[in-house]
């Protein structure tokens, strides 16, 4: 097993960098699906029941 | 058993709701072993140094956004020709994952770009066509944003994402295809891959945790997206009672 340092032989600012920003976008999406998600359940309360009808469509 | 029934979003709901565990656990367990083994078990490149383990994030991320998007023209058609909604919603979640994944490859393979060629950026074939790939991806996203009517604005994005889709085989070929500064394939399917097995397996499993890291976002946005079209189509109904 290979220990690298932080610095990752003089790269460290590259492959760091890269790792946080996909770190970033990855948090992003999950908040934000998070944040949709939460909008789309206090809507469900407010609207009529739909998901646990029993419907069949499959087209409009 | 009816799968058929399936291919109605209400029937999907509690369906996806059940398999999100199946790929979100299985995606975070993967992201840790793929990342001990490509900063601790493979070894330093001989000649970009450590320099090349942003390949652990890069190619797996511009996979994605190659793979999604003709999952998402495919859905999108299948939606436009069968008038199939729970096909047309599962591509308009597809979309902001993609392009997510689009973004991330030019990101990295700028900060990759910076240390081995001396640029951030430059305008070569391989990367000119990733990031037509990233405005196509905004443009199908931008346009179902400003149709109001769900139906319609399924329709404009098919048409959008299936002649986008010609922009993916440009992509893959672009650095057979012309003399870019990219570097050409180093795994094939039908040849020997010309990396190191530990730095191959460790891109292999990021790649495997990255997309079921992506079935799982698709699948909550799937739901998200069948809550508020129903909920629509049901305020709609008794609007029009």
């Amino acid at each position: 097993m290979n220990w690298p340092d932080l610095n990752m032989g003089g790269y460290g600012f590259y492959i760091w960098g890269s790792y946080i920003f996909a770190l970033l976008a990855i948090v992003w999406e999950l908040v934000t699906l998070s944040y949709r998600k939460k909008v789309a359940r206090e809507q469900e309360k407010l609207a009529p029941k739909v998901i646990s009808r029993k419907a069949n469509e499959t087209t409009s | 058993m009816n799968l058929y029934k399936y291919a109605s979003p209400i029937n999907f709901y509690p369906l996806a709701g059940k398999l999100i565990p199946w790929f979100a656990i299985p995606s975070a367990l993967l992201f840790a072993v793929g990342l001990f083994m490509g900063f601790f078990i493979a070894p330093s490149d001989f000649q970009q140094g450590d320099a090349y383990r942003i390949i652990f994030i890069h190619v797996p991320a511009a996979w994605l956004g190659m793979f999604l998007y003709v999952l998402m023209a495919i859905y999108a058609g299948v939606g436009w020709a069968f008038n199939a909604r729970l096909a047309s919603m599962m591509a308009s979640s597809i979309s902001i994952t993609g392009a997510m994944f689009t973004f991330l490859s030019l990101v990295s393979g700028a900060f990759w770009g910076k240390p081995t060629w001396g640029t951030w950026w430059v305008w070569d074939a391989r990367m000119t066509s990733t990031l037509i790939l990233l405005f196509l991806y905004i443009g199908f996203i931008s346009l179902q944003s400003s149709i109001d009517d769900a139906r319609r604005a399924d329709r404009a994005g098919a048409v959008l994402a299936l002649v986008g889709v010609i922009n993916v085989p440009i992509i893959y070929f672009s650095v057979q295809w012309w003399n870019t500064l990219h570097q050409g394939a180093t795994i094939r399917i039908l040849q020997k891959p010309t990396i190191h097995g530990s730095m191959l397996w460790s891109m292999l499993i990021m790649l495997a945790a990255c997309w079921l890291y992506s079935v799982a976002v698709v699948l909550v946005r799937l739901r998200c997206t069948i809550l508020e079209r129903e909920q629509n189509a049901a305020r709609f109904a008794e609007a029009t009672v």
